[in-house]
C-alpha cells in the first residue's frame, strides 16, 4: 500500500456528509431514468421474432384505428360542420385521456420496479453489512416516501442517523423501524380485516359461487391496497404483475409459512369443521386470504425483514375464529 | 489456574446470595469495564452515563430508542467503602474544558438507575421497572496484577527478569539489573537491601509506564500508585534471579517471597474478589490503534497482557438455581476504542485485527456458553469525516483538533487548529498485521481533543457524540431491559 499517512489543512478538504447525501432533488429523476433502462436478456430468436410480429401487428391495428377515426371525422364534416367539430373534440379528449392513462401505467410500473430494486439492493446490503450500499438504499427509500407526509418524522430521524457511523445492517434495521413500522401495522390490520370478512361471508353465504367470487374480489382488493400502502398505486399492468409475483411468492414460500405449524392449522380446521361445515370452509377461505395477504406484504414491502418479523398465520388465525363463530351462529 | 481459595468462594457465594435476594426487588447488573492503561475506561463510563441521563442519540439501543426507558439517574452506590466515580468532574472536563479525563489513580464506583417499562406483560406486572447498573472504574495498571494470583514467586521472578532483559526494556531496567548482580538470594535477609532493590525496581516500572505509547505496564501495579500502603513490607520486594521453590529460612529470597505472597493476599486477592469475580457483564476496552502505532512488538505485548487478564474472567452461563449463589459473565464485549481516529471504511479491519488479538479468549468464552461480540467503538467521537483529493487520489480522512504537542509528518500541532488527517490504511489481512516479524503497518494516529458540543437555543447541552456506543449498550444491557 502506497498511501502514506498525511495531514492536510482544512482548505484542501471536501466535506463528505454533503457529498454523500445531496438533497434529494434530482434524485427521483435519476431513479426514474435508471428504472427505465430495460434489461435485455438473451431471449431465443423465436421469441424475438414473435415480439417483432406482435409489434408490427399492433402498429397495423393502430394505423387502422387512426384511419377509421380520420375517415369518421371527414364524413362527419361532410354531413355537418358542428358534428365534425364535435367528433374532433371527442377524439382529442380520448387521445388525451389515453395518454394520461398510459402515463399512469408507466409510472405505476416504474414505482413497482423501484420498490423491487430497493428490496434487492437492501437485501444485498444487509447480507454484506455494507454501509455505503445501505446509505444508497436509505436515500432511495427517502425519495420513495417523500410525498407521504405520515413518514415525515421517520424520514427526519433517518436523516439524523445517516450522519452517524452505523453499520449497514443496523442502518437498514433503523430504516425499517423508523419508516415501515406504521405501514407494517396497517398492513397487518388490513390482512386481518380481509380474512375476517372472507370468513364471515363464506360462513353465511347461500351459494358456493357467491363466496368464490367474493374471495377472489377480496384478495385482489387486498393486494391492491397493500401495494398502495407500501409504494403507491401500481396501475393496471403493474397490478397484474404484482398479483403474478404474489402468487409466485406464495407458491415458493406459502406452502408452509415460516414459524407456523401445519399440525396446528389442520387441527384448528378440524375442530372448526366439526362444529359446522360452513364454518370450516370459512376458516379455510380466511386462511387462504391471509396467506395471500402475507405473501403480498412480502412482495410489496421495499425492505426485507431485518429487525421486524413478518406477520404469522397463527396471529391471523386467532383473529379468524371469533368471526367464523359469529357467522355460524 | 487456581485464583481463589475455598474461603473466597464461600464469601463470594454468600455475597451473591444476598445480592440476588435484594435483586428480587430491584434487579442490579454489575457491568465490568476493563482495559489496560489509556484504553478509555473512564471516558467510556462517562459517555455511557451522560448519554443515558441526557437522552443521547442511541438508535441501536432498542429499549431506549423505542421509548420504553423513561429516565436514568445516578443513585447512591451500594458499597460505602469505595469512592464514588467523579462523573460530574469528568463530564465537565470533557464538555467545558475539552480535555480528556486524567488517568485513573484509584478505584471508584457508580450506580446508575434506569427506569423503564418492560415490553412483556409479565415483566410489566411483576418487575419493578427499575434496573440498577453498577459500574466500577479502576486503574488499568491493577489489572496486570491478576495473573500474579496463579504464579509463584519463583515463576514470577524468572519471567519478570527475562522480560526486563528484552530489547524494549533493557535501557530502563539497566540500573535495577545492575543492582541485582551483586545480590545473593540466599544471603540473610536485610531490610536495607530489600528497600534499595525495591526502589530500583519501582523506578524501572515507572519508567515503563512513562514510555511514549506504552501498551502494558509490568506488575505489580500497586508499586506505581501505592496509596496508604507506601513503604509497607507488602510493597517492598522485587524479583530475584535464580530463586527456586524452597529457599532457606531467613534468607533474602524467603523474605521477598513472603512479601510477594502478602502483596497477593492484601492487594490482589481482595481486588479480584470484591470487583472482578462479581460481574454479570463485561466490556474489554482495547486500544488497538496505539499498539498498531507501536509496531509488531507492541501488538505482541498487548496480546500477551490481554491473554493473562482474560484468563481471570469468570465466564459462562448460570442456571436459575446455581445463579443464586454464583455470578458468571454471560456476555463479554471486546471493543477497539478510539475508532473515531479512523475513517469508518477501516472499522471492519480494525474489528478484524482485534478479533485476531483476542481470538483465544473469544474461543474460550464461546466454549463455556458466554456470548461474545467484537466492535470498533468510540465512546466520545472527537472527529468528523471528510475526503481529501490530492495528486489525483481521494483519501478518506478525518477532521479534528489534535491535542497540543501531537506530531505527524514532522508537523506539530498547537491544540487549537483543526486539521484533516489521513491516518493510513489498515491492512486487509488481520493475520498479517498481528503476526510477529510482520512489516510495521504504515499508520499514524494522533490524539484529538474532545469535540465541541453544540448548544441548542435553550442553552441545553446536547449529548456526547459517539460511534457504536448504542450497539455496545444493546449487547451488554439490552436483554436486561427487555
Amino acid at each position: 500500500m502506497s498511501r502514506r499517512p498525511t495531514a492536510f489543512d482544512l482548505g484542501q478538504v471536501r466535506y463528505e456528509p454533503e457529498e454523500l447525501y445531496p438533497e434529494a432533488e434530482a434524485e427521483e429523476e435519476t431513479a426514474m431514468l435508471k428504472g427505465m433502462v430495460v434489461a435485455i436478456d438473451g431471449r431465443g430468436w423465436n421469441r424475438h421474432w414473435l415480439t417483432v410480429f406482435f409489434a408490427g401487428l399492433a402498429g397495423l391495428i393502430l394505423l387502422a384505428a387512426g384511419l377509421a377515426i380520420d375517415s369518421l371525422i371527414r364524413e362527419l364534416f361532410v354531413r355537418s360542420d358542428v358534428l365534425g367539430w364535435l367528433g374532433s373534440v371527442l377524439t382529442a379528449v380520448t387521445v388525451a385521456a389515453l395518454l394520461v392513462v398510459g402515463g399512469r401505467e408507466i409510472a405505476g410500473l416504474l414505482r413497482l420496479r423501484r420498490v423491487n430494486h430497493i428490496h434487492a439492493r437492501a437485501l444485498e446490503a444487509a447480507n454484506a453489512d455494507n454501509r455505503d450500499a445501505a446509505v444508497t438504499v436509505l436515500r432511495e427509500m427517502n425519495a420513495l416516501y417523500r410525498r407521504r407526509p405520515e413518514t415525515a418524522k421517520g424520514r427526519a430521524a433517518l436523516a439524523r442517523h445517516r450522519g452517524e457511523i452505523i453499520d449497514g445492517r443496523d442502518l437498514l434495521g433503523l430504516a425499517e423501524t423508523e419508516l415501515l413500522l406504521p405501514f407494517d401495522d396497517a398492513a397487518r390490520r388490513m390482512v386481518m380485516a380481509s380474512a375476517r370478512r372472507v370468513t364471515l361471508v363464506t360462513a353465511i353465504s347461500p351459494r358456493a359461487l357467491v363466496d368464490l367470487l367474493f374471495v377472489g374480489a377480496e384478495i385482489l382488493r387486498l393486494v391492491r391496497r397493500l401495494a398502495i400502502l407500501y409504494g403507491g398505486r401500481p396501475g393496471a399492468i403493474g397490478f397484474y404483475r404484482l398479483a403474478r409475483a404474489t402468487i409466485g411468492h406464495l407458491a415458493v414460500t406459502g406452502g408452509i409459512a415460516a414459524g407456523d405449524s401445519i399440525v396446528q392449522q389442520i387441527v384448528g380446521h378440524g375442530v372448526a369443521a366439526r362444529l359446522s361445515a360452513r364454518l370450516g370452509e370459512g376458516v379455510v377461505n380466511g386462511m387462504l386470504t391471509a396467506r395471500v395477504g402475507i405473501a403480498a406484504i412480502e412482495v410489496c414491502r421495499p425492505l426485507p425483514y431485518i429487525t421486524g418479523a413478518p406477520p404469522r398465520l397463527s396471529d391471523v388465525l386467532a383473529a379468524l375464529k371469533p368471526a367464523a363463530e359469529a357467522g355460524a351462529r | 489456574m487456581q485464583l481463589t481459595t475455598i474461603t473466597d468462594e464461600t464469601r463470594l457465594a454468600l455475597t451473591t446470595f444476598g445480592e440476588r435476594a435484594r435483586g428480587l426487588v430491584t434487579p442490579a447488573v454489575r457491568l465490568g469495564v476493563t482495559g489496560l492503561t489509556h484504553a478509555g475506561k473512564t471516558v467510556f463510563i462517562t459517555a455511557l452515563v451522560h448519554n443515558l441521563v441526557h437522552g443521547g442519540r442511541l438508535p441501536m439501543f432498542r429499549a431506549y430508542a423505542s421509548g420504553r426507558v423513561t429516565g436514568a439517574a445516578l443513585e447512591p452506590q451500594p458499597d460505602d467503602s469505595v469512592p464514588r466515580f467523579d462523573y460530574e468532574q469528568h463530564v465537565d472536563a470533557l464538555v467545558s474544558a475539552r480535555i480528556w479525563p486524567d488517568s485513573t489513580r484509584q478505584i471508584s464506583e457508580l450506580r446508575l438507575t434506569v427506569r423503564y417499562e418492560s415490553a412483556s406483560f409479565l415483566g410489566r406486572t411483576i418487575g419493578s421497572g427499575k434496573l440498577h447498573i453498577d459500574i466500577v472504574d479502576y486503574p488499568g495498571e491493577w489489572l496486570l496484577d491478576l495473573p500474579l494470583l496463579g504464579k509463584s514467586y519463583a515463576d514470577w521472578s524468572a519471567s519478570a527478569i527475562t522480560k526486563a532483559d528484552t530489547a524494549g526494556h533493557r535501557a530502563l531496567a539497566s540500573s535495577w539489573l545492575a543492582r541485582l548482580v551483586g545480590v545473593d538470594p540466599r544471603a540473610p535477609e536485610n531490610e536495607t537491601t530489600a528497600r534499595e532493590l525495591s526502589a530500583a525496581f519501582t523506578a524501572y516500572l515507572r519508567g515503563l509506564r512513562a514510555l511514549d505509547g506504552a501498551i502494558a505496564t509490568e506488575p505489580p501495579g500497586r508499586f506505581l500508585m501505592p496509596g496508604d500502603l507506601d513503604n509497607s513490607p507488602a510493597l517492598t520486594f522485587c524479583p530475584l534471579p535464580n530463586v527456586g521453590p524452597g529457599e532457606p529460612q531467613g534468607s533474602l529470597a524467603r523474605m521477598m517471597e513472603r512479601r510477594y505472597e502478602s502483596y497477593k493476599s492484601v492487594v490482589v486477592r481482595p481486588f479480584f474478589r470484591e470487583r472482578f469475580a462479581r460481574l454479570d457483564r463485561q466490556i474489554v476496552l482495547v486500544d488497538v490503534l496505539t499498539a498498531l502505532n507501536g509496531g509488531p512488538q507492541a501488538i505482541a505485548e498487548l496480546e500477551d497482557a490481554l491473554s493473562g487478564i482474560l484468563a481471570c474472567f469468570r465466564l459462562g452461563r448460570t442456571g436459575w438455581l446455581s445463579g443464586l449463589v454464583s455470578r458468571r459473565i454471560d456476555r463479554i464485549l471486546f471493543a477497539a476504542t478510539k475508532a473515531d481516529h479512523l475513517h469508518h471504511g477501516d472499522h471492519d479491519r480494525l474489528e478484524a485485527i482485534l478479533s485476531r488479538i483476542v481470538a483465544r479468549a473469544v474461543q474460550r468464552a464461546k466454549f463455556v456458553g458466554a456470548k461474545v461480540e467484537v466492535l470498533a467503538l468510540a465512546s466520545v467521537r472527537a472527529t468528523r469525516e471528510a475526503s481529501v483529493t490530492t495528486a489525483g487520489e481521494t483519501l478518506p480522512s478525518i477532521i479534528g483538533v489534535p491535542l497540543p504537542g501531537e506530531k505527524i509528518d514532522g508537523r506539530s500541532f498547537d491544540g487549537s487548529t483543526e486539521v484533516a488527517l489521513f491516518p493510513g490504511d489498515l491492512p486487509d489481512d488481520a493475520a498479517k498485521a498481528v503476526s510477529a516479524g510482520a512489516p510495521p503497518v504504515d499508520v499514524r494516529f494522533v490524539r484529538f481533543r474532545p469535540p465541541k458540543l453544540e448548544r441548542t437555543a435553550e442553552d441545553l447541552t446536547l449529548s456526547l457524540p459517539h460511534i457504536r456506543l448504542d450497539r455496545a449498550l444493546e449487547f451488554l444491557l439490552g436483554d436486561k431491559l427487555a
